[in-house]
């Protein structure tokens, strides 16, 4: 992962005729105000032809913000953006589109019946009336050809994977004339062989003279690829440095105001008894052969890239896609789960890593969603719901949580991701699970949640609760668990000791071969 | 199977299929009816055909926007009934003039969904609902509940509907089926190689990110609906050709067997895929059924249960099959290879714009 | 909290406009108010009424069933059918709610346990199950039922109250206690805000969507033989067209279109508000087709102008900042 970073010198002269380095983009002392909540105060800031430039800051700092106002989506109330210099207004994102600014989003946002080329063009204004499919078609073999990616440009968008689907994106800006390109958490749901194939792409297109703004959650990754660092917080722009002079440490205190410890490894718990053991798990076409044992108390990481299974065989376990192959012993019993009912009944609960579509109801309150999985024990004979001991419930996992709101009746959606994430898991803390699977806990939360969150998994495993972490964030994985379950293209590739455990035996096995280390980074 | 994938999508499977059902329908009702192959039975099949599928080819506009338009049924009978009275005091009207008419009287309905849905922000199922009733309930309050009579009509509108636009090998093919078909060809050309008719498409695959964008959300869901509107008109005007006798009661129940249609014909009801000329196999099967099992006399009141059993098979396999089809499709094109070493491929790409 | 203070302005509005129709009424005719009157006014459109009862819990658990005045027809007509071929009327009866709960369960397995869009498949049943009206009675008009039937129809059976609009009372309070106090009702919000999270909670959603189709149907059944009661004859094509009238007063009621909003408050303030409208405008010799007419726009304001205080909202609070 931290290997070659390229010099920064090999930046080119761009059609726009910026001085190699000069600013394409500048933004001057733009603020903007949503309601009594002002999101952008006097941010200035100036994105360089040839240069990657990280943009940091918790949850609601104002990130989003200044990328709406970049592509068009909001409007500045005060402060004025240039364009090589001119000033320049950004009334909707075609604007944008023709000023050559383009955007990149967590979530791929294709169309999943349109083909893969017409997805890459379908943004191009003034395409004409004539739609083109011949030169629609060459054109974008040949992007994709150049960005490395073998995809057939007739079939429809619908079912490629979230990296085929990230390329088809790039594609798509580089089909734009890009000059800036604003990529907004890009990475969030790759896997890291995937990161690296993206930082290839990114880095290619900063020595053709693309000024790009990134933006991150991944620490690690925004040091191995920025030139320079800015970091939010409430909607104040605190420091801009270039890249070799920060260090994350230094960028952490600026995004929460106060000096702040990295990762520290989780205190060692001495390892209860053997809890669940798995073996020959599979599922038709997806994975295969998964064997492992969770003992109470342990916090059992699964790595691995993103399609390699992991989120699969925890769905399994649970019961919604169940498993077609192997044996689940739990508590020394044979169990079958074929539905969540079962894999509750049975101790074991699920924290989707999807928790705004499937973690929680975002309409409904609180103490409604912490209620939910177990809504039958909050029945009276009559099978009426008893609120107040639904609210009392609620409240207490608001206490021992710290979930942060006036009211456990305040609808979910109205929580920061944090917060949300606090809810998710005190609604399946009060299933009393024996194995609880978290994934990807803290995906999308800020660096202050994320540690709260990373306290409690310490808290729950000291309880004597057997975990299962699976994570993209490998530093997160490492710290926590105790072993390490890699998995690759639907197998268990390993289970390494705590000891053995580090980015590199990790990432190796996560390849499939020792050689692919290379080749990633 | 590689060369097969690469040239036939999943959903022209199920167009392909759906051809076939109505071969193997038309090859049952052959055996089971005496005389059945005549040109009389496919005048009769064709003519019925020819005004469902008009509908519903806006129809499958507005579906592929992601919304619905219950209100078409209203429209061929406000258009039918109101050109009906107007030609009875001007006999002397050109034609042109009358489908103008026709035409303009339902996309004038068709923009008020539109406004109602687009810029009101009503939902177009509640929009439709609403203006199935308004405008049904308008018509027969004005027009007193009166008839429209077929001695009313100039001579040109009455013999109209057995006017032949063509003979193909004893064949006949009427002018209204001509008109059916022109419109059918038209808009499956516009939906497929026209920038604006790829819109409808992207706006009901993926809203959000057509917002993002920029493409003219507002606008093409309007468009859809005033064509949705105006197919209608010219539907109406068929409808009055065809019958001569206009009713107040003209087109209703309509919107169901054109929303029928379009379900049999594949496309999704949820927006984003499907295409005009599925919409008129699945015309024309229902068509098929309709007008053969009312030739088999025992069995016309069979008609609706075989309907209804048939919408439910299409949309099951559409979710069934299609789905297994499409993930077979998938695996074979989903191979993202190594990047090739080396220069930086890129380079070119953007030199060659 | 924002959401329930929407609500309970748009019940200030039907309440509103319920009072002045009442009004307007009794300014025409004094004996508006009387008990005669108001029974009257409940009886003409009591089958609708009553299927509007399970198409709330439906509609707010993010479906719909269009096929339930078919469903009304249906078993009308197989109560017919067998009685016409000299089955006793009660065997005929039992199996015409049985009808309606088969009608439930193939509905509700194809959208509960194969997945298929509820508009989709109700909209083949409102076709299909008509079908089989159809085929089962043909163009015939068959009545000369036995008197204690068509007395369940049209005499009070306790005060001035009918049978009919006991069975609407009984429901009305049980759909209450079922949607607003139990877990069942709980359920139903949860699935229609988002019936994946539902799934991944462990709610038994198929069961709760299997029970809700089943029980659309059935309610519907028993609203078609009411209805056959009160007009003492069935056709193939009774009922027809009642499903919009009925999903209509459902979503007048502030039940939202796309699930998870709505209560039964208001549900039953759009049931009151349609049937006085429709009296008041009968009494003052307005024709059934602009009654409909009104009711069309009704429906689409019930949207419009919500939207429209918004956006005008919006641009008023825009102004002042």
């Amino acid at each position: 992962m931290n290997a070659t970073r390229r010099p920064p010198a090999s930046r080119r002269v761009v059609d726009g005729g910026a001085a190699s380095g000069g600013p394409v983009l500048e933004l001057r002392h733009i603020a903007k105000r949503f309601g009594a909540t002002q999101a952008l105060a006097d941010v200035s800031l100036a994105l360089r032809s040839g240069e990657i430039h990280a943009l940091l800051g918790e949850n609601g700092a104002g990130k989003s913000t200044l990328i709406k106002i970049m592509t068009g989506v909001h409007q500045p109330d005060q402060g004025e953006i240039l364009l090589a210099g001119q000033p320049i207004t950004i009334a909707t994102s075609a604007e944008a589109q023709r000023h050559g600014i383009a955007a990149i989003y967590q979530e791929p946002l294709l169309f999943p019946d349109l083909q893969v080329a017409e997805n890459i063009f379908i943004s191009h204004q003034g395409r004409g009336l004539l739609a083109g499919w011949r030169e629609m078609y060459r054109r974008a073999e040949e992007i994709l050809a150049a960005l490395g990616v073998s995809l057939d440009v007739r079939s429809p968008a619908r079912g490629l994977t979230l990296a085929a689907q990230q390329s088809v994106e790039i594609a798509k800006a580089i089909s734009l004339d890009v000059r800036v390109l604003i990529m907004d958490e890009p990475t969030a749901s790759l896997s890291a062989h995937e990161v690296a194939q993206l930082f290839r792409l990114v880095r290619d297109l900063r020595d053709q003279g693309v000024a790009i703004l990134f933006v991150s959650h991944r620490m690690e990754e925004v040091f191995d690829i920025a030139d320079a660092v800015t970091v939010f917080r409430d909607g104040r722009l605190i420091s801009t440095r270039a890249g070799a002079d920060v260090t994350p440490q230094k960028a952490i205190a600026d995004m929460v105001g106060r000096e702040m410890a990295l990762l520290q490894p989780r205190a060692e718990v001495p390892r209860g008894e053997l809890l669940l053991a798995v073996r020959g798990l599979g599922r038709e076409g997806v994975f295969k052969d998964v064997g492992f044992d969770v003992h109470r108390g342990e916090v059992l990481g699964f790595a691995g890239l993103i399609g390699a299974g992991r989120t699969d065989v925890g769905l399994a376990l649970f019961g919604i896609e169940p498993a077609t192959a192997g044996s689940i012993v739990l508590d020394g019993k044979p169990v079958t789960i074929r539905s969540p009912r079962q894999a509750m009944a049975a101790g074991i609960a699920y924290l989707s890593e999807d928790r705004r579509q499937l973690g929680l109801s975002l309409p409904m309150s609180i103490a409604v969603n912490i209620s939910l999985p177990v809504l039958e024990r909050y029945l009276s004979r009559l099978g009426l719901v008893r609120t107040r001991m639904e609210r009392e419930t609620a409240d207490a996992y608001r206490r021992r949580l710290a979930i942060r709101t006036p009211s456990v009746d305040l609808a979910v959606a109205k929580l920061s991701g944090g917060n949300q994430q606090k809810v998710m898991l005190s609604k399946w803390l009060n299933t009393h699970p024996a194995l609880l699977i978290l994934d990807e806990p803290t995906r999308g939360i800020d660096v202050g949640a994320k540690a709260e969150v990373h306290a409690i998994i310490g808290e729950l495993a000291a309880e004597g609760i057997g975990i299962i972490l699976i994570s993209s964030d490998l530093p997160e994985v490492l710290a926590l668990s105790d072993r390490v379950l890699v998995m690759r293209e639907g197998r268990q590739m390993a289970i390494l000791a705590r000891s053995e455990a580090d980015q590199e035996t990790v990432m190796t096995a996560a390849m499939g071969q020792a050689s692919a280390m290379g080749e990633a980074a | 199977m590689i060369w097969l994938q690469r040239h036939i999508r999943p959903e022209q499977i199920r167009e392909l299929s759906l051809l076939l059902l109505i071969v193997a329908a038309v090859l049952i009702f052959g055996s089971l009816i005496d005389g059945y192959y005549t040109s009389r039975t496919f005048v009769r099949i064709s003519t019925s055909v020819a005004v469902i599928a008009v509908v519903a080819v806006g129809q499958t506009l507005v579906v592929l926007t992601r919304n619905i338009d219950l209100s078409v049924g209203s429209i061929v009978g406000c258009s039918a009934y109101a050109v009906g009275t107007l030609i009875g005091h001007d006999k002397g009207m050109a034609a042109p003039v009358v489908v103008a008419i026709c035409i303009g009287i339902g996309a004038g309905l068709g923009a008020l969904n539109g406004l109602l849905v687009t810029w009101g922000g009503v939902p177009s199922i509640i929009t439709t609902l609403g203006t199935l009733a308004i405008y049904r309930g308008t018509l027969i309050d004005y027009s007193g509940a009166k008839t429209v009579t077929t001695d009313s009509l100039p001579g040109w509108l009455v013999d109209l509907p057995r006017l032949n636009f063509l003979v193909v090998g004893g064949l006949d093919v009427r002018v209204l089926v001509a008109v059916a078909v022109g419109v059918v060809v038209l808009f499956q050309v516009a939906t497929i190689y026209l920038n604006v008719g790829r819109t409808f498409y992207a706006i009901g695959s993926n809203p959000d990110a057509a917002k993002l964008i920029g493409l003219p959300i507002r606008r093409t869901i309007f468009a859809a609906f005033v064509l949705s509107g105006a197919l209608a008109g010219l539907a109406g005007f068929m409808t009055l050709a065809r019958f001569g006798n206009i009713t107040v009661e003209a087109g209703r129940g309509l919107e169901l067997q054109v929303v029928a249609a379009v379900v049999v014909g594949g496309v999704n009801i949820f927006g984003g895929s499907g295409t005009v000329t599925g919409a008129l196999l699945g015309a024309f099967m229902i068509g098929t059924l309709e007008q053969s099992l009312f030739r088999l006399q025992i069995s016309e009141f069979w008609r609706d249960a075989l309907l209804g059993l048939l919408i439910l098979l299409a949309v099951a396999s559409d979710a069934v099959i299609l789905n297994r089809l499409r993930a077979l499709w998938a695996k074979a094109e989903l191979k993202l290879v190594r990047p090739p070493a080396g220069e930086a491929p890129l380079r070119r790409a953007l030199r060659d714009p | 909290m924002t959401a329930l203070r929407g609500l309970r302005r748009w019940e200030g509005l039907l309440l509103g406009l319920l009072a002045a129709v009442v009004a307007l009424s009794i300014a025409r005719s004094p004996y508006y108010l009387g008990v005669g009157n108001i029974v009257n006014l409940f009886q003409l459109e009591i089958e609708k009424v009553i299927v509007v009862l399970p198409m709330t819990l439906l509609i707010i658990d993010g479906e719909i069933d269009l096929s339930v005045a078919s469903v009304m027809g249906l078993s009308a007509c197989v109560a017919a059918y067998l009685f016409h071929i000299g089955e006793p009327m009660p065997v005929a009866l039992a199996a015409a709610l049985g009808s309606g709960v088969v009608a439930g369960l193939i509905n509700g397995f194809w959208v509960a346990y194969v997945g298929l869009p509820s508009l989709a498949v109700t909209l083949a049943g409102l076709i299909g199950y008509r079908g089989v009206a159809r085929i089962l009675v043909e163009d015939r008009a068959i009545g000369g039922f036995p008197a204690w039937f068509q007395a369940l129809g049209q005499q009070p059976l306790v005060g001035p109250l009918t049978l009919s609009i006991l069975v609407f009372v009984v429901l009305f309070a049980v759909t209450c206690v079922v949607l607003h106090g139990s877990g069942f009702g709980r359920l139903v919000y949860v699935m229609g805000n988002s019936l994946a999270a539902a799934r991944y909670s462990g709610v038994r959603v198929r069961r709760i969507k299997m029970a809700l189709f089943v029980a659309s149907s059935t309610v519907s059944a028993l609203a078609g033989l009411l209805y056959a009661a009160r007009l003492g004859s069935v056709r193939g094509d009774m009922a027809g067209g009642f499903e919009l009238d009925i999903i209509t007063i459902v979503l007048l009621g502030g039940v939202s279109i796309f699930g998870g909003a709505g209560n039964l408050v208001g549900v039953g303030l759009s049931i009151l508000v349609i049937l006085n409208l429709r009296n008041g405008m009968g009494l003052a010799d307005i024709t059934g087709n602009t009654q409909t007419s009104v009711i069309g726009a009704l429906l689409i304001l019930s949207v419009l102008v919500p939207n429209s205080v918004q956006a005008l909202n919006k641009t008023w609070k825009g102004r002042e900042t």
